[in-house]
């Protein structure tokens, strides 16, 4: 290689990766795609029917804190008054009037949720007034002086009240180890500590009693647990306060000082769900989508906000020109894998960018169908261009025949995957037939000219470098980058300089070449 | 069992010049683009020859449009021996080779009995480009049959052999001899299986021989012996491949040159990209010689100074 050449490729490189750091260091833009593992649509539908009486319908409503952020909210009254009340930093709405027939009403939020996870203290912090009242005493739902509560702390020899963490850690595990959960036992703490089992809220209730009784204040939380293609599930956990934050913990969901990224929640101090007054029947639900990014709010994450950056940004362009712009960001990495392929392994194939041709018409279906396709489509061309061969057609309208003949042949894969309900042939209509016929055209020449052998070897390298191409092509984490970041197209026109000045022998230049090994002494390259 | 080292190891020790490195050091940097044409089209090749006074075979007739095949089919109507083909074919692609007669129908290499409709709809083809380098269209020749000389006789079954010889910057650097086989169809195409042998350029002695890659002593048709053969007339070959260099002015080209039984050494197509299995039939990586000849360069010698420079580089460099 020239020194140019080393120093041109390095520059080029150099130059890709400082503006692809420079936006991922200095303005953080996410380097894969930062979908959205925890994105929900959650969507509460409330049924409540009445017969003119006046009443009202409150339902928790989640607030942004701690490993979630709510946004997007919207609501349905249906011919009531819609109103959210606040109190204590917790949001209750309330849908109020005169309950006359069958009223829908909804609510709906989009919710990002992280996992948290809380450091456990390690001292102890007195607790403000507010919350050490409201809640660290006793109370009905908590009855924390209970005698029983008492003598189970006793029983329990709990660490000195200096060490908040060892006794929230030796209640946690009592009530997590020792009381049993069964579905529909006992909601009530005293009930759930007699019988040693308990509903998931009578678990909630007994840890969040134990915890005010051990010295630590502590609150039940009210939230859903979302699963994918599942519906919500109203959950309880309990919150104890240390160390001047809330701390999650739920002897059902099985975590302590963290809270998974599933669960959201509702309202933090009471388990009181959905509830109405005045009605005479009331039924609700929940439902949950995992949502993407919408393309704007993909475009408000993605732009930096350096000017030069932002002028450079392909996520400012209309998404319509952005999403054929997907595809062509693609391209180049297509192109450094055949440089690969010819230049350092030496693998021949049918024209230089066959392969990566061949893997974008394919680009819509699962690997082993386009190939089963390709193969197929080939083999058509190749009956029809040997029974072409006899009418001694000239070349242009042969090739145009062929085309026919191709396009029919994908129409009858339409049809058959129509047929068979399978979308993945259905799909190939998009299949860019003359790159087919091309290929077509390429393998008969290499059959009559140079034998079935080559042909069919040629064919399988072609296939075979399209199959490397192809889940480049394919994968969206690479789209996705290479979109966000096109500054990579100059590491990889950088690599493609160094690729091209390697005047070094290819992979197969050493298995063509393979006898001198064999051979005695050598001139050497004096 | 050798590791890819070890054949790397050997490669260098060799010389062995790889294909990125003859593209890079070679043919791109020593051939201006400008100058393919005349050896990608064999018409132009024809003329530059003729003007120079290189022997080639006689060219019989042609046809560039597909009208003119008519005029094709008048000139062969006639003939018993002559071969059709196209003037930018690559490999020996699309060259049909007409033996003889019986009746009206021609024999062709291979066997095949072909009517003169099967000859047209061939030039057809070689016209609408189905043999050209990159689908162009092309213009279909139709030349003398050139004959197997008798020296060769023996180690030839089918077709006719002949003889490469690489020049770089006016200076032979490598020769070797292609003799078609059965397995390759007759075909003097290494990929397809023609026997390859190394030429001594001193002696025009053939001193190693291979068939798709691996080396062979005796012909696998005829068995008789490949290694020892003098070439008949390789003296004037290394001339006419160094004079037709010369006239193309392309610094690095293979000459393809036939023994003719009756016309002597004619000048058969030049190739602005020889191949590199040359150095496996001659047990030899061509990067010693070229280096020495790029050392040894001068400009206004005589193309018998520089055939005996390419000798004494030859002798030099043997292993």
């Amino acid at each position: 290689m020239t020194r140019a050449a080393a120093l041109a490729g390095f520059l080029l490189v150099l130059l890709g990766l400082a503006v692809f750091g420079w936006k991922t260091w200095v303005y953080e833009l996410p380097v894969l795609p930062t979908d959205p593992e925890g994105i929900w649509r959650v969507e509460m539908a409330v049924s409540v029917r009445g017969v003119g009486s006046r009443g009202s319908v409150r339902a928790p409503l989640p607030s942004t804190g701690p490993g979630q952020e709510v946004y997007d909210e919207r609501s349905a009254a249906d011919r009531l008054l819609f109103t959210i009340r606040t109190e204590n930093g917790e949001r209750t709405a309330i849908w109020r009037g005169a309950f006359d027939g069958v009223h829908e009403i909804a609510y709906g939020f989009r919710v990002r949720l992280e996992r948290i996870e809380t450091p456990l203290p390690t001292e102890a912090v007195r607790p403000p007034r507010e919350i050490a009242e409201q809640y660290g005493g006793p109370t009905r739902e908590f009855p924390s002086d209970a005698p029983e509560i008492a003598a189970t702390l006793a029983a329990l020899s709990l660490p000195p009240a200096s060490d908040p963490a060892g006794r929230m850690r030796s209640v946690y595990a009592m009530v997590a180890h020792e009381v049993g959960s069964t579905e529909g036992g006992a909601d009530d703490a005293l009930i759930a500590l007699a019988n040693r089992a308990g509903s998931e809220r009578g678990k909630t209730a007994l840890l969040v009693t134990l915890l005010r009784g051990a010295g630590i204040p502590a609150r039940p939380v009210l939230g859903l647990d979302l699963h994918r293609g599942a519906t919500p599930r109203e959950t309880p956990w309990a919150e104890a306060w240390a160390g001047g934050v809330w701390i999650p913990l739920s002897p059902a969901g099985a975590f302590f000082a963290e809270r998974p990224s599933h669960l959201v929640a509702l309202r933090p101090g009471s388990l009181v769900g959905v509830e109405a007054t005045g009605a005479e029947a009331i039924s609700y639900r929940y439902d949950a989508l995992r949502e993407h990014l919408r393309s704007e709010e993909l475009a408000a994450m993605m732009v930096p906000p350096h000017r030069l950056l932002r002028a450079f940004s392909l996520y400012r362009l209309p998404v319509q020109t952005q999403s054929t712009l997907r595809l062509l960001m693609a391209l180049p990495l297509g192109a450094l894998i055949v440089a690969v392929f010819r230049n350092l392994v030496g693998v021949p194939t049918f024209g230089t960018f066959m392969p990566v041709l061949v893997a974008f018409a394919l680009r819509d279906v699962p690997v082993h169908i386009g190939l089963a396709m390709v193969a197929a489509v080939i083999g058509l061309g190749v009956f029809g261009r040997l029974v072409l061969e006899r009418l001694r057609l000239l070349l242009v309208p042969r090739l145009s025949i062929l085309l026919c003949m191709v396009v029919l042949g994908v129409a009858a894969f339409a049809l058959l995957g129509h047929e068979f309900e399978r979308r993945e042939l259905f799909t190939g209509v998009l299949f860019p037939i003359v790159i087919l016929t091309m290929l077509i055209e390429r393998f008969s020449i290499a059959v009559a000219e140079e034998g079935m052998r080559t042909a069919l070897q040629r064919a399988s390298y072609t296939l075979l470098v399209t199959v490397a191409v192809y889940p480049v092509l394919r994968d969206p984490t690479a789209e996705y980058v290479m979109f966000s970041f096109p500054e990579l197209v100059l590491c990889i026109m950088g690599l493609l300089v160094w690729i091209g000045g390697y005047t070094g022998y290819r992979l197969f230049d050493l298995v063509r070449f393979r006898s001198f090994a064999t051979l005695p002494g050598g001139a050497g390259a004096k | 069992m050798t590791t890819p080292l070890q054949i790397l190891r050997a490669l260098r020790r060799h010389g062995v010049l790889g294909i990125n490195h003859r593209n890079a050091g070679y043919t791109l940097r020593w051939n201006p683009r400008s100058k393919y044409p005349t050896v990608d089209d064999k018409l132009l090749t024809k003329e530059l020859c003729a003007r120079a006074g290189i022997p080639t075979p006689k060219l019989l007739a042609f046809a560039r449009v597909h009208f003119e095949i008519r005029k094709l089919r008048e000139a062969i109507r006639d003939l018993d021996s002559f071969v059709l083909k196209p003037a930018r074919g690559a490999m020996g692609n699309g060259i049909l080779v007409v033996r003889g007669r019986d009746g009206d129908r021609y024999r062709v290499a291979g066997g095949r009995l072909l009517a003169l409709e099967d000859l047209s709809y061939h030039a057809a083809g070689i016209i609408s480009g189905l043999y050209a380098l990159a689908g162009q269209s092309d213009v279909a020749l139709v030349e003398e049959r050139l004959e197997v000389h008798p020296e060769f006789a023996a180690i030839t079954t089918e077709g006719v052999p002949d003889v490469r010889i690489i020049v770089f910057r006016g200076v032979p650097v490598m020769a070797m001899t292609r003799l078609p086989t059965r397995r390759s169809g007759g075909r003097a195409n290494l990929h397809q299986g023609a026997v390859a042998a190394g030429i001594d350029l001193a002696t025009g002695a053939t001193t190693h021989a291979i068939q798709q890659s691996q080396p062979i002593t005796h012909h696998p048709d005829t068995n008789e012996p490949l290694i020892g053969r003098v070439v008949p007339g390789f003296g004037v070959m290394l001339e006419l491949a160094v004079r037709a260099a010369d006239e193309t002015g392309l610094g690095y080209v293979g000459a393809d040159i036939v023994a003719d039984a009756h016309h002597g050494p004619v000048l058969l197509e030049m190739n602005a990209r020889p191949g590199l299995m040359i150095q496996l039939a001659n047990h030899a990586g061509l990067l010693p010689r070229l280096r020495a000849i790029e050392r040894g360069h001068r400009e206004g010698r005589s193309v018998e100074q520089r055939i005996a420079e390419a000798c004494a580089i030859a002798h030099a460099c043997r292993p």
